[in-house]
């Protein structure tokens, strides 16, 4: 594995070094300018999809991050004379912070909706663009840069600009390899495919946004620094127009915006066929072509050419593999324990023991529905409390408010004594809770391994990526999904995903677990394994919060029952005496029965 | 017989959650399904009122098949939904909503007369008929929606947990509309959580659970059985 | 600061070409709001419709009027086909942004290639006739733009309000499944109001023709400030675009007399990100 690794990476190193060198073979100079080219887009792509295509939102704004590191460099070179080396950090770190400002506006919105983020960023950049225009910046007349003076590094200024050219796109592809496998890419992915899943899974995903537009705006400032003594001389309408945005979108869609590698794919295809098509007509032609082929990939290839690819190849050598894997057997059961073993008894399995989670005079409402009205609970350690009601009595609400979805209208909560009514959910998470969700709300994008490790990741363990992935094969071994841990949750039926569900939610190594209705939907013999496990999540130490509506399974697995009704605590009590009382008996038949 | 539904069966992508029912509701009659929540009712209804398909089994009205009349064309076949949760068009009027109610021709040309009948149903809608529906109370709300579904002058009505998030009060008034619906010839089949309010109101009723069905009857039979109960309760 | 008539005429223009602006908008609007499509090839479908008047006023001597009853079911037809392929690949809100991206740069390549990129003028006899209300002049051709713009606009807005087509419409919006079990016939409405919806491309384009001049590019020059007005003016009401319209027009024009035209821009644009920033109930 490490000499494999070795090898690879003295490979790269050494076509780094080859491409490094190729303008000196003495290839016509038209070459240096068509690579440069190439490497460009590669680059500009590929630090769009660093927010874009990883974290899933689409800006439509990158020429705004992209100009504003051209003038940032033109500015400082022609008018200050600042060296041109050192203007491009200048440039990258004005593109980020002018990233951060808008990203710390438009991430704190709730409900911000992708076409939303996409129509704000392209104002954005229409608004720069006309304050350059307006200001002595660009004053309209344009920033001649041909006259830059370049550093001596290679024979020609152009080659010199090749040489730049290229290091920027061995730089980008680097960085974004490494966003990619790391907990910030992770974090990012997660976003994606559910975002609201993440941050109660412990993503701070309002940072992870925010430092992946400051990267991928950084990086756009840099290749714009580079690109204004390519280029010569600047306009606003050619910096600032459509092509930017438009061009790094189409590459990353038809490469694959979620892979590190997509948007080099594509990016190289568009740009080596548009300088296929060089002069007036033709030109015209290619974009015509580029654009329908842009269309043809999205409608066929919704995913990209490199993950269809790799799916392709994932699908051809398991085809060859000739023997199937072998078929999943739940793990059995222990031995159900009968009615008498069970620590039924509230007394002793309840009130005597630390109190986990306490709740006090929780509210909640919607608008003019209250959907909490005051409801005052504690949560005893190693305990299963089994909450239930009626539908809209609160249930699912005050789950809602204990992970952090929603912030309490007024009451308290503490957990193991402080208070996090205030705090974001994937704090929350981080200090031990963990829910599934009542429909299963895997992240379809990432494989059932990658769904636990992240979880994992984030939880409250605080794993490295090894550690993580490993904690989630335990995981998976222990709810059955082992053999299934490369599939896509798409693939599962939902008994399985109610468990990896499950598993997802036990591989943050809670201490305070919030089940969501893991039962309905399951029929009797998956009800009997799922009760199985759940008795063992409660042996190694895990308070349980479980809602349900299988009213047998309630009364057999909990130590105590909470009965909401109308947003309040309706009663409280050991299983069998609180289902018999005639209240809640009235609850859930109606009046006359209970008199 | 008018709805004659048999081994029907309901899935949700790989999730089957209505298992071989089978149930009859005829002319004139109040049929009821309990169970407990998550039983599968919901489902049931919605897949009477072709809002999904049924993965197996067959559903006649008045003998013509169901299952293969597509969702917009079962309305004007005579069946009408009170959804859960009611489901109005909250950014429409009130008189809006009714109208939709009556989409279908047929029910379009008699559009004066039946919002006339709803007017004099539900005298509070007459007043409020140019308000948003959006902003009317909870109980005002399931007032359009059984309007709503009046004006498609259907000859079966499915009505799916009406009396949910109401005050007790409006409950009953619900349930007197309920009988005079049918009191008008209109068929209904009712699923309610609320089960004695469902029994008392029933000719007869069925019992759900877990997708299937596991007993039906008359109501007073049926809330002699100790399983009911424990359906509920647990224990 | 600019003389009173100054600032006058100038609101008078902006309203004048703000009418425009909400023409434009109008299908733009209806499709976003009421299909949960957005059509970024509206723009390209104007200007597409804005060339063909162009070339049958020039090479048949049509007039644009008669040119319109060609455009309206020639597009009609076009968004019906665009909305075909829309539903049989599932394109939802966000892929329809980029697959239109797409049509958008045909469209706009395809217009290089017939009429190249050189700017074209519609000259008609009463492209520069105005009317002179006191001391304001009123072009009448941008004139009757706007009464168009004003006539659609309110026609559109009755259609939705008080036929049982539009209000259908509007419930299928909300709530397609409940609809559907009401009897609307979903997928036929989609077809009829993305057929619309393009037939007002055409209409915007006839009066594009007429009143600025033409270049493929331009295509994209009305992108940012006819977003501002669609969301602004809330999605899938017609009025609103209108209405939205026109105060952005009156704004630019008059910050362009203000200040100087370049600045023009920042209105719309400044607008709009408040507005998205401050994410009032009915965004």
């Amino acid at each position: 594995m490490t000499a494999h690794r070795a090898i690879s990476g003295a490979g790269i190193g050494l076509a780094v070094c080859l491409l490094a060198l190729l303008p000196l073979a003495g290839l016509p100079a038209f070459y240096d300018s068509f690579l440069y080219i190439v490497f460009y887009w590669i680059s500009l792509a590929t630090s769009w999809a660093i927010l874009s295509g990883f974290g899933g939102y689409f800006s439509f704004g990158h020429a705004a991050f992209f100009g504003a590191g051209m003038y940032t460099t033109a500015t400082l070179s022609v008018k200050f004379g600042v060296p041109f080396l050192v203007t491009l950090p200048a440039a990258a770190a004005v593109a980020a912070s002018l990233a951060v400002g808008v990203g710390a506006i438009v991430f704190r919105l709730k409900r911000l909706r992708g076409e939303l983020f996409a129509l704000l960023t392209l104002a954005v950049s229409f608004i720069l663009a006309t304050i350059i225009l307006n200001t002595p910046i660009d004053g309209g007349a344009g920033i001649l840069t041909s006259s830059v003076p370049l550093p001596h590094i290679m024979p020609s200024p152009s080659q010199t600009i090749y040489l730049l050219g290229m290091l920027m796109c061995v730089g980008t592809l680097a960085l974004a390899y490494i966003v990619a496998h790391s907990r910030l890419g992770l974090g990012l992915y997660a976003i994606h495919d559910d975002e609201d899943v993440a941050e109660v899974k412990g993503v701070p995903t309002f940072r992870y946004k925010l430092a992946a537009f400051a990267i991928s705006a950084a990086i756009a400032g840099a290749v714009g620094g580079v690109h204004a003594t390519y280029v010569g001389f600047l306009t606003v309408s050619e910096t600032f127009g459509i092509t930017v945005p438009l061009y790094v979108v189409l590459m990353s869609v038809l490469g694959g915006a979620r892979h590190w590698l997509g948007p080099a794919v594509g990016a190289a295809l568009i740009a080596a066929s548009l300088y296929t098509f060089t002069s007036g007509d033709q030109a015209m032609i290619g974009r015509g072509l580029v654009a329908l082929v842009l269309i043809v990939a999205i409608l066929i290839l919704p995913d990209g050419i490199v993950p269809s690819f790799l799916r392709w190849r994932a699908r051809w050598t398991a085809q060859r593999a000739t023997a199937p894997l072998p078929p999943v057997e739940a793990p059995q059961p222990a031995a159900t324990p009968s009615g008498g073993d069970r620590p039924a008894n509230a007394q002793d399995s309840g009130i005597d023991r630390p109190v986990a989670l306490a709740i006090r005079d929780a509210r909640k409402s919607f608008g003019g529905l209250q959907a909490l009205r005051g409801v005052t609970l504690d949560i005893h350690e190693g305990e299963i409390l089994g909450l239930v009601g009626p539908n809209g009595s609160g249930k699912t609400t005050l789950i809602n408010v204990i992970t952090g979805h929603f912030p309490l209208s007024s009451g308290e909560i503490r957990l193991g004594g402080a208070p996090i009514q205030a705090l974001p959910a994937h704090e929350i998470a981080r200090r031990g809770v963990a829910r599934t969700y009542q429909i299963p709300r895997p992240f379809m994008h990432l494989s059932v391994l990658d769904n636990v490790a992240m979880a994992a990741a984030f939880g409250s363990a605080d794993h490295g990526r090894a550690a993580s992935i490993e904690e989630a094969r335990r995981w998976l071994d222990f709810t059955g999904l082992r053999a299934k841990e490369s599939a896509l949750p798409a693939e599962l039926n939902l008994h399985e995903r109610k468990f990896l569900e499950l598993a997802r939610a036990l591989s943050a190594e809670p201490q305070l677990l919030l089940l969501d209705e893991v039962l309905s939907g399951l029929n009797p013999t998956e009800i009997d394994h799922a009760i199985a496990l759940i008795r063992q999540i409660r042996d190694r130490g895990t308070t349980i919060v479980f809602v349900e509506h299988l009213m047998r399974a309630v009364v057999e697995l909990s130590d105590r029952i909470a009965v909401l009704n109308e947003g309040t605590l309706f009663a409280l009590g050991e299983p069998g005496s609180v289902m018999r009382d005639p209240r809640v008996v009235s609850v859930y038949l109606g009046k006359a029965h209970a008199a | 017989m008018l709805l004659e539904a048999r081994q029907l069966r309901v899935a949700y992508g790989d999730a089957t959650a209505v298992w071989d029912a089978s149930l009859e509701v005829d002319e004139g009659e109040i049929v009821s399904v309990i169970g407990p929540n998550g039983a599968g009712k919901t489902t049931l209804i919605n897949a009477i009122a072709g809002l999904l398909r049924c993965s197996g089994g067959e559903l006649r009205l008045d003998g013509h098949d169901l299952t293969r009349v597509p969702a917009h064309r079962v309305c004007a076949q005579g069946i009408a939904l009170v959804p859960e949760g009611r489901r109005l068009f909250t950014r429409m009027s009130v008189e809006e909503n009714l109208e939709i109610g009556c989409y279908v021709p047929a029910a379009r040309a008699a559009r004066s007369a039946t919002l006339e009948r709803v007017y004099s149903l539900f005298p509070v809608l007459r007043e409020r008929r140019d308000a948003m529906a959006g902003l009317l109370s909870g109980g005002q709300q399931q007032m359009v929606a059984i309007g709503r579904a009046l004006m498609a002058c259907p000859r079966l009505m499915l009505f799916d947990e009406p009396s949910l998030g109401l005050a007790p009060a409006i409950v009953d008034d619900v349930f007197d509309v309920v009988r005079r619906v049918r009191e008008e010839g209109v068929s209904v089949l009712l699923v309610e959580q609320n089960v004695l309010k469902a029994m008392e109101i029933a000719d007869r009723a069925y019992v759900l659970e877990q997708g299937r069905i596991v007993s039906s009857g008359v109501p007073q039979d049926l809330l002699q059985q100790s399983h009911i109960r424990e359906a509920y309760l647990g224990v | 600061m600019p003389s009173f008539t100054l600032l006058g005429q100038s609101l008078v223009s902006g309203v004048l070409v703000g009418g425009l602006y909400g023409l434009v908008a109008l299908g733009l609007s209806l499709s976003w709001g009421l299909l949960r499509l957005v059509n970024l090839a509206h723009f390209a479908f104007a200007f597409l419709g804005a060339y063909l008047v162009y070339q049958m006023g020039t090479s048949w001597h049509l007039s644009p009027w008669w040119a319109v009853l060609l455009i309206v079911p020639l597009f009609f037809a076009l968004g019906v086909v665009q909305h075909a392929i829309f539903l049989y690949f599932r394109v939802v809100e966000l892929t329809s942004l980029l697959v239109t991206f797409g049509i958008s740069v045909i469209i706009e390549s395809a217009l290089q290639w017939i009429w190249t990129a050189d700017f074209r003028r519609f000259e008609t006899p009463y492209a520069s006739v105005s009317l002179k209300i006191g001391a304001m002049y009123v072009p009448v051709v941008e004139l009757i733009g706007c009464i168009a713009a004003a006539g659609l606009a309110w026609a559109t807005w009755a259609w939705l309000r008080w036929t049982y087509v539009g209000k259908a419409l509007r419930a299928t919006a909300e709530d397609p499944e409940i609809a559907v079990a009401f009897g609307v016939n979903q997928r036929f409405l989609s077809f009829l109001l993305s057929g619309v919806c393009a037939a007002y491309a055409g209409i915007a384009g006839a009066f594009i023709a007429l009143i600025s001049t033409l270049a493929p590019s331009q295509i994209w020059a009305w992108l940012g400030v006819v977003f501002a007005v669609v969301i602004i003016g809330r999605l899938g009401n017609p009025l609103g675009a209108l209405i939205a319209g026109m105060l952005i027009g009156a704004a630019e024009s008059v910050a362009m007399a203000t200040f100087s035209p370049a600045w023009a821009p920042v209105v719309s644009f400044s607008a709009l990100i408040v507005l998205l920033l401050w994410q009032p109930d009915w965004l």
